[in-house]
Formats: C-alpha cells, structure tokens, sequence
C-alpha cells in the first residue's frame, strides 16, 4: 500500500502530474510512431511504381492548389463496400512518392484513388469545366478557367529537383528531361519515345481539346488519369501483402 | 489547500476539500473495481499476443491469430459471392426474359443490375437515367434499337459503334450537307418539325415532304416512324436526342452526331449485361 | 470496535431483557481508523425480520417477480395472422404487441412517453414517500431479497451463517454452499430464460432451448443474464446500489424536508443505553434506544441508520419492523425508528433539546402518564399534497392522458408516398408526361385488407401500377398482407395538353372500403416548361 501512498504525491502537485504524462505520452509516442520507419515489413515493395511524369506532376499541383483533396480522398480502404465500389483497396507503396500523400476517407465527391481510365479525357475536361452539365446533382465549382491557363514551363525541372531532395528517385536523365518531357506528353504528334522510357504506362495525347497549348487543364486530366493505373493487380502477390 | 477532517458521525475520513461546508467521505474504493483494472492490462497482455502488435528489430509481431485486414476483406468478398451463388447461377443459366418473369429473381436482377448502373453508366446516362443531349434518356418508352430486354441486352453487350467490337451497332447517317442544298434541309427540317407540332414555318412544309421521300424513307421509313433495324430514329415522337425545333433537326441533318456506346461484355461479362438489362427494362419504358 | 468477529471475548453479551439480546453488528461504512485505498467488501449476513413492512415487502416481491416470470405465457388470441402471445416485442418483424395494442416502430413515441411517465412518477414517489422504488421495487432489491431467502434456507439466519463462514471447510459446508449456489445459479437462468420469453412464443421458444434448436442469441442472452444475476444478486448484492447505480445519487437531490424517509428518531431514543434499568434507577436520563443493534443487522445494506439518512440507505424500512419489535418486546411504544418527514424530526427535536440548546431529553415530549404528549409531531396524510406533489402529478397525468388519447385516437391505415426525384419527369415519346412515386401502404391491423388507391386531382392523368397488368387507371384495388407495409411503384402519366404548370400538387387517397378508414397524400407532379 505503500506505492499507493505515494501515487497521492502525484495526484496533489499539478507540476509533477504534467512532467510525468508528458513522459508516459513520449514513450508511448515512441514505441507506436518510431517503429513504423524502419520495420521491413511496414515498407512495400510494389513493381510498377514509378514518380509522376511532369506533366503528371504539374497535374498533381494543381490539384493541391484547387484544394481537391477537401472533397476527394484518394485511399481506397480494405472495406468491402469500398473494394466493391472504387477497385482494389490502395497499397501503401501506391503514395509512396506522394508529397503530400492523398489519403483520408473524406468523400464529398468519389475517392479518386483508381479513377485512372475509368472516364474520357472528354469526359474529364466536360466534368471539371461544368460539373452539372454530366452530373446535375453536384455541388463541385467549376474549374473551367483551367482551360485558359497554360502551363507555365519556364523550369520545370525545379520541381524534380524538389521532390528528390525529399526521397522520389528522379534520375539525372528525367531531371534534364523534364520541360521536353512535360510537352512531349500533351502532344499527340511528339516523339514520345524517350518519355515512355523514362516514365512507362505515361498516356500521352491532347488530354484537354486543345492541341494549340499545353495548358492546366492537359496537366490534371493527365494526372487524373493515371491515378491507380501503376501496379498491375493480376500479377500482385495479394497474401505477401497481408499485414 | 486541503485539511484532514475526520468526519464525527462515521469516523471517516474526508478528501480535505470543503465546498460550501459540504465535504466528501474518503470511502474505499472496492477491490473488486481495481482488480478488474489489473485483469483488463492482463487481456490487453493477451491481445497483443493475438493481434499484430509488438515492434522488434526488423519486424513486428504478427499476431498468434494471423488476423489480417486484408484478408478479412478477401474473405468478405467471397462470402458475399457466395451468398449471391444461388441468384446470380440462375441469372447465368435464364434468358433475361425469363429473368423478368420471375418475381424474385427479377428484384434481384434489378437490384444488381442498379447497381452496376451506378458505377458504370451514369457518367454518360445520368445519374437517374435521364441521359442528356447525345445520351439517351432510358426511362422513357423510345427506342433507337428496340426496348426489348433481349434488344436492351444486345445493345449493352455489343455496344453502338464501338469500334472494337465486331458485332456492334451501327448505323450511319450520311451527312446531307454535302448532298442536299441549304434550302432542302430547311423545307425537310420544318417537313420532321411538323410531325411532332414544332414547326415556326409551314410553308416549308410541302416542299419538305418531297424532299423526305427522295432521301430519308430509306431508312426512317414511308411515315417516318423509323427503322430499328438500322437505328434510324422514329422522327414523329415528343423525343429529340439533339434537340427539339427546326435549328437542332437541321443540324442533325447538315452534320450528324454520332453517339459512341461501349461494349460491356468484355469489361462486366454476362451475367452483369443481363442483370442491367432487366435493369433498364424495369424503367418505365421497357417493352 | 471490530464489529464482524464473532465470539469476541472482550465484549459481553450483553441480555438487556430476558427477550432482547445485544447482537454483535458493526455498520460497513464506519470506522475509526485510517482508510486504505481499496478494500475488500466487508460481508455482511442480514437477519431476517418479520413486521408489517416485511409482509409488505414479501407481498411486492411476490407481484413484481410474478409479473417478470409469468407475463410472456399469458395468451391473447389476435385471429390467425397474428402471435397469440400478451405481451411480446417481435423484432424481426418490427411489432411489439401488449395485449389488444400493437405498436409498429415508427410508434416509438409510446415508448418514450412511458419512459417520462417513469421517471416523473418516480419523482413523485421519491418526493413523498422516499426511495420506495429502492427499497421495495427495484430488481436488484428485489431478487437480492429472493438469494437471502435461498441463502437462509440453505444456510441458517444470521448467527448460523456467520459460523459457517467463519469456521472451516468441512464436507458439510461444501455441501451447502455448492447447494447455495447451484440453486442461485437455477434461478439466474430461469431470470435469464424469461427475458428471452418476452421477443418470441414463450412455448416455443421453450422447447427450442431445450431441444438445442434455438437461436445462438438466445442462448447467449441466457449466459449474459445468468452471469449477472447471480453476480449482482449474489456475489455484489449491496455493492451494486452504493458503487454502480446512479439512482441513489440522484434521489437523495430528490428528497426534501417533506419526504417521508426511514428515520431514526434520536430525540426520543438518546442518550442510548444497554442498562437502562440501572441507569434510571440511578436517576439519570436514558432514551428509548437500547443499543441492541437489530436495526444495523436486520439492514440488507448494512448500515446504521442511527447516523440518520445516508446514500446506502434504500429506505427499505426492515429496520422498522427490527425495532418495533424490540420495543415490543420492552413493552415500549414502537416508532423509534418511523417513517418521518426532516421537518417533523426537527420539530420534535426542537422540543426534546428545549429549542436546540440542550441535551435531549424525550422527557420533555412525554405527558406525566408517559405517553406523548401532544406537542410532538406527527405524519397526516395532507402533508403528502403539497404545490410539488401536485406539480408532479399534473405532469405525469398529463403524459399519461396524451398518450392515451393518441392511442385511441391513431389510423390504422396509412400512406407514406416518395416521388423520385432523379429524373423528376420523364417526356413519353407521344409528349404526355410521367412522374414516378414509390406508394408505401400501411395495413396496421392483422388482417388482410383490400385498400383502393385512388389519385384526386391532376386533370387526364392516370396512373399505373408496376406488377399490376392492368391499364392505366385513376384508381385500382390493392391487397395488402396483414400487419404489413405493402410498397408499390406507381407512375402517372399526364398528356401534354393537360398540363398546367410545372408543379402541380394531386392527392393520393387510400381507403379501406370495410372499415371506411382512409388517408390521404399531397404529391407533387413536376413537369417541364415546354410540355404546356
């Protein structure tokens, strides 16, 4: 009983009852949040993954910019309802290269984790010009003054830049690449060669209509477009995966 | 600041504070509650035991129970197909028109069938099926290619020119811009207008008819009412898929749309076209 | 003072009278020395008592055990297409069924209005009797009192069964103790059982428990109920009321200086004394209360009611019958322990300390001839209706009476109709407009009734009914199955030149032609700007 009597030391001296949470809360923080960076089996090893393509890139900015993600969450959950709605629940290794990852279950609008080919790049500029035009009960705003904006393409390769100093394996080749790549995917007429090679499964092709500019409106389509399309399901070993 | 007061009536003890000039009797709390505590730590011991739990060097615990979210779903899936087994093996094995005839089996088809709707053809057809200009509108009774549930299967299936699929629908209407003058198509549009009471000039009217019998009874037929056979539109309904009026007609027969409709089959399978197809059949419209 | 030794050599025992013995009884909740953190239940071995509030008490168990154990095999004949059982809460099919009432779930407000008159009466009780719920009705009180009477049965009265515990484990002890237990364990399941009686027939659910065919939850509720039966009525007993519920707390805030609670009346009872004779014959004052302790043995939850009115105290009033009859036995008057209002005790107590400044002394309340005099005060029944009793009684008839005529007065035939909204119209090929509607009919009886759906307004339209292979109508005739929701797809259909707007409002009327009971519909009938 003695320890006990001691506990009311604590429970009368308010200083002493802070420190000694704020340690329980460290600790407890540590054994949780710490493991998770280097346990091997929290790290997916995925084959097809591979960085956004530029124009992708400039697609997904954009998209963080519009603040999609407040209405549109991009994680697919191991739930029945969700794998039965949006396709195969999202792996880990799918956002690895996302900064800032998408995930959250917030869906004012549909998750958009595997929306990847499942709409036209017609479809895609008609939605986000007029949502009502193709879905007359939603409340989304309308985006077409993307339309208007073309890309601005003074350096892209800045954002590679970026974005490998934060862990995404942009080589050299894609760095030095990358203006001519994210114009080289928003034309149809374009030697695409090179950008496949550098990015496979890119799509390529006038994504808004408007094959006189390379504007926002290409950029997000083409991101758009490519969300989910990366790991090739038939071929994924399901049981490794379970953890 | 509190102050030990032992309380006259029952000898205990209070807590020290004082509110009011009431105060609080520093009972015992029972020893069953703080054993209790002890065994909830003990079970949450054994929980972490059965449940991925445990951090070490290069792994964690997997858990004794080998419990998995993934799995979990896996296995809810194959329940859930399971106890579908018995409905959608009947659906396989009937025709839809069969499939229609049985109550039961037509809650289910229709149910099923919305909603694979949902996920896959409100993009285009509208979220109640209500289409739009250059989408159908399926709730209604007209029907380019047949509102049979055999002729609405077929459609789903092999789609409307579709170019990868080698039994789709097809039908072209020549672009009469180029072959009739500009004043043709005005008498032969204000001719289609009148058929249905929309005309705005009659006089254009009985030239229209001459040209109509020259180049459209091919395939609208004697009195316009159509061809589904070709899916030449019947042109003497209230239902206009590029618009009502004489300008939208005349559009029509300047330059004319053509609606693209994806084959399913590849991307659903069967047993999914027919469920959708008792679907849409179940509309309102269906024949 | 330990008071739960037995046998103590210290202490005499004291025989007071001839009849009275001094019984060795310490309350639970008092203790001179310093309290540890957490204790171990200190047992207690209740006496039994015998008086009015006993018979009183046996009475209310006997009715409220009853009630609980036999109500789910009353019978109750509804025709053919309805459970013949009283009172049954059929969840699968969404009913609860109470003799000739059936409420369906969107009725639920019954539920909630009895649930007010439950809670407002027992204010009402509280407020003027004390906590007679507690200490009469309760469940916990009640089948607590049902293991004492199995426990005596087995085991003794209160001195046998503190020897028993007290001494070691003999073949005979183990005997009657597994004896104890098994029979508790019995009516646990029996408690068990006779909950699952009232959501299914009672016969047959009795059967399938014994055949093995039931249901898994029936079974599970079983165990559930069993193990807390016994738990709360035979291991926790008394823990329950002053560690679990929250009704002792909020009924002490309920009670005022009007509310009869079980009080001891020290202004005639102190100063207490086991000699009384000796000390009266040496001139001294003594009171009424001979410090024999059967108050505190008697008590179920082992307190002292000479402390006065705590938050153990369920007002049970056992400890009534245990002194009267003690002061019976002394040939005194009873009522030193009474039922008694805080503003009459103060009263008395005013007059025994000469105004509050003094010792008590009852003297002062006693005429030359020893009885009481006519300054002290006592109960009437008047003092019951005060402005609060009546506040509550206002409240509680009230509820009760809306609910009654809601009851007598509500349709047993209804119509719930939903119009699509996706698409609101649909133009038909021949220009004529369509609405659909999803038309939910109500047949609240257990009968099968033919309804006439008709529609009222809304000129050239008619309507059709999807599974019905008749032609479009203005009315037709639907069987409905009894006590069901029957849900149809109806879609009206409205020749363009009859239009007149692009939102016009109709009726649905639904009629049962035997009974004439009806109901109606303001539907919507959207159409769009061009069909005028």
């Amino acid at each position: 009983m003695g320890l006990i009597d001691k506990h009311a030391v604590i429970e009368k001296n308010a200083t002493l009852l802070l420190v000694g949470s704020l340690l329980v809360v460290t600790v407890g923080g540590i054994v949780e949040i710490a493991p998770l960076f280097y346990l091997d089996n929290t790290i997916e090893k995925v084959e097809g993954m591979r960085p956004y393509s530029p124009l992708e890139l400039a697609g997904r900015n954009i998209y963080v910019r519009e603040g999609c993600y407040l209405c549109h969450s991009q994680m697919i959950r191991p739930f029945r309802d969700e794998v039965e709605r949006y396709g195969h629940y999202s792996l880990a290794a799918e956002s690895m290269y996302d900064h800032p990852f998408q995930w959250g279950s917030k869906r004012t609008g549909p998750d958009l984790a595997r929306v990847g080919d499942r709409y036209s790049n017609v479809w895609h500029v008609d939605h986000l010009s007029d949502p009502r035009s193709v879905v007359p009960e939603s409340i989304m705003p309308s985006y077409a003054f993307l339309k208007d904006a073309p890309i601005d393409v003074k350096d892209f390769s800045t954002h590679l830049v970026a974005n490998a100093r934060v862990g995404v394996p942009y080589t050299d080749d894609m760095i030095g690449h990358a203006n001519a790549d994210l114009m080289a995917q928003a034309d149809p007429n374009a030697d695409s060669s090179g950008l496949e090679k550098r990015y496979p499964k890119a799509k390529t092709g006038d994504f808004d209509g408007n094959p006189q500019q390379v504007t926002e409106m290409d950029a997000l389509v083409a991101y758009l477009q490519m969300l989910g399309t990366l790991v090739d399901f038939k071929t994924y070993d399901e049981a490794a995966g379970y953890r | 600041m509190s102050s030990e007061h032992i309380d006259e009536v029952s000898g205990i003890s209070t807590t020290g504070h004082e509110w009011d000039g009431i105060r609080e009797l520093n009972n015992p709390l029972p020893r069953w509650w703080v054993t209790t505590f002890y065994i909830t730590i003990v079970w949450a011991i054994g929980y972490t035991i059965a449940y991925p739990a445990w951090p070490m060097l290069t792994s964690a615990t997997r858990g004794v129970l080998g419990y998995s979210s993934r799995n979990h779903v896996k296995n809810e899936l194959a329940a859930a197909e399971a106890a579908k087994a018995k409905y959608v093996a009947a659906v396989k094995s009937k025709t839809v028109s069969e499939i229609a005839a049985d109550d039961a089996l037509r809650e289910f088809a229709v149910a099923a069938g919305g909603a694979a709707f949902k996920v896959n053809c409100v993009q285009c057809h509208g979220s109640g099926a209500q289409g739009s200009k250059g989408f159908p509108n399926l709730n209604d009774d007209d029907w380019l290619w047949g509102g049979s549930a055999e002729q609405i299967q077929q459609t789903i299936t092999h789609g409307i020119r579709f170019a990868s699929d080698p039994d789709t629908r097809l039908s072209e209407m020549p672009a009469f811009g180029d072959i009739i003058t500009a004043d043709q198509i005005a008498q032969v549009s204000a001719y289609v207008a009148s058929l249905s009471g929309l005309v705005r000039d009659a006089s254009l009217i009985e030239p229209g008819v001459k040209v109509f019998a020259e180049n459209c009874v091919a395939c609208h037929g004697d009195i316009a009412k159509g061809n589904r056979e070709l899916g030449a539109p019947d042109l003497t309904d209230a239902i206009w898929l590029y618009g009502p009026g004489e300008a939208a007609i005349a559009a029509q027969v300047r330059a004319p749309k053509h609606g693209v409709m994806p084959a399913w089959i590849g991307r659903l399978g069967e047993t999914k076209v027919k469920e959708l197809a008792v679907y849409i059949h179940s509309l309102g419209g269906g024949e | 003072m330990n008071g739960n030794v037995i046998g103590c050599a210290r202490l005499e025992m004291h025989v007071l009278d001839k009849t009275v013995e001094r019984l060795e009884a310490e309350a639970v909740n008092s203790t001179k020395t310093r309290q540890p953190l957490y204790a171990p239940r200190k047992k207690i071995f209740p006496k039994r008592a015998s008086g009015s509030f006993r018979r009183f008490k046996w009475l209310v168990m006997a009715i409220t055990l009853g009630i609980y154990y036999l109500t789910p095999w009353l019978r109750w004949d509804r025709g053919p297409f309805a459970p013949d059982q009283a009172v049954l809460l059929d969840l699968a099919n969404r009913r609860f069924y109470f003799f000739f009432i059936e409420i369906w779930p969107q009725e639920f407000y019954y539920v909630a209005g009895l649930l007010m008159m439950a809670g407002i009466g027992l204010f009402l009780i509280t407020s003027t009797v004390g906590r007679a719920w507690c200490g009469y009705t309760c469940p916990q009180t009640v089948w607590v009192d049902l293991f004492l009477v199995v426990e005596r049965a087995i085991e003794g009265d209160r001195n046998a069964r503190m020897k028993l515990d007290a001494g070691p484990w003999t073949t005979h002890k183990l005997v009657l103790r597994v004896s104890k237990h098994t029979i508790w364990l019995v009516i646990a399941a029996a408690t068990g059982g006779a909950w699952i009686f009232y959501f299914a027939d009672a016969p047959t659910l009795l059967r399938e428990v014994f055949t093995g065919t039931a249901a898994p939850v029936a079974y599970i509720t079983i165990a559930v109920l069993t193990a807390t039966t016994y738990t709360f009525g035979g291991l926790m007993r008394e823990q329950i009321c002053t560690y679990m519920c929250p009704w002792p707390r909020i009924q002490a805030a309920m009670l005022d200086e009007n509310s009869l609670t079980v009080t001891y009346n020290d202004w005639r009872g102190e100063p207490r004394s086991r000699h009384a004779k000796r000390v009266q014959a040496a001139g001294q004052l003594v009171g009424d209360c001979v410090d024999c302790n059967a108050c505190v043995a008697v008590c179920p939850m082992g307190i002292d009611i000479r402390y006065g009115q705590q938050l153990e105290c369920i007002t049970c009033a056992l400890c009534i019958d245990a002194c009267d009859g003690v002061m019976d036995k002394l040939g005194k008057k009873r009522g030193l322990i009474s039922y008694a209002t805080l503003s009459d005790y103060n009263a008395n107590t005013a007059v025994a300390t000469g105004g509050g400044s003094g010792a008590v002394k009852p003297s002062l309340l006693l005429t030359a001839d020893g009885t009481f005099s006519d300054r002290l005060a006592h109960f009437h029944i008047r003092k019951i209706f005060r402005p609060r009793t009546f506040a509550y009684m206002g409240a509680w008839s009230a509820v009760g009476l809306a609910l009654l005529y809601s009851l007598l007065a509500r349709e047993r035939l209804e119509v719930n109709v939903l119009h699509d909204r996706n698409p609101q119209f649909v133009t038909l090929s021949d220009g004529s407009i369509r609405n659909g509607y999803t038309v939910k009919l109500l047949n609240m009886v257990p009968e099968p009734r033919t309804i006439v759906v008709t529609m009222q307004g809304l000129q050239g339209a008619e309507m059709s009914v999807v599974g019905i292979d008749l032609p479009a109508a203005r009315s037709f005739a639907i069987p409905v199955e009894p006590d069901r929701l029957k849900m149809l797809k109806v879609f009206v259909r409205q020749p363009a030149n009859q239009v007149e707007d692009t939102a016009q409002t109709f009726k649905f009327r639904v009629e049962d032609m035997a009974s004439f009971e009806s109901d109606e519909y303001t539907a919507t009938f959207n159409a769009p700007e061009t069909a005028r």
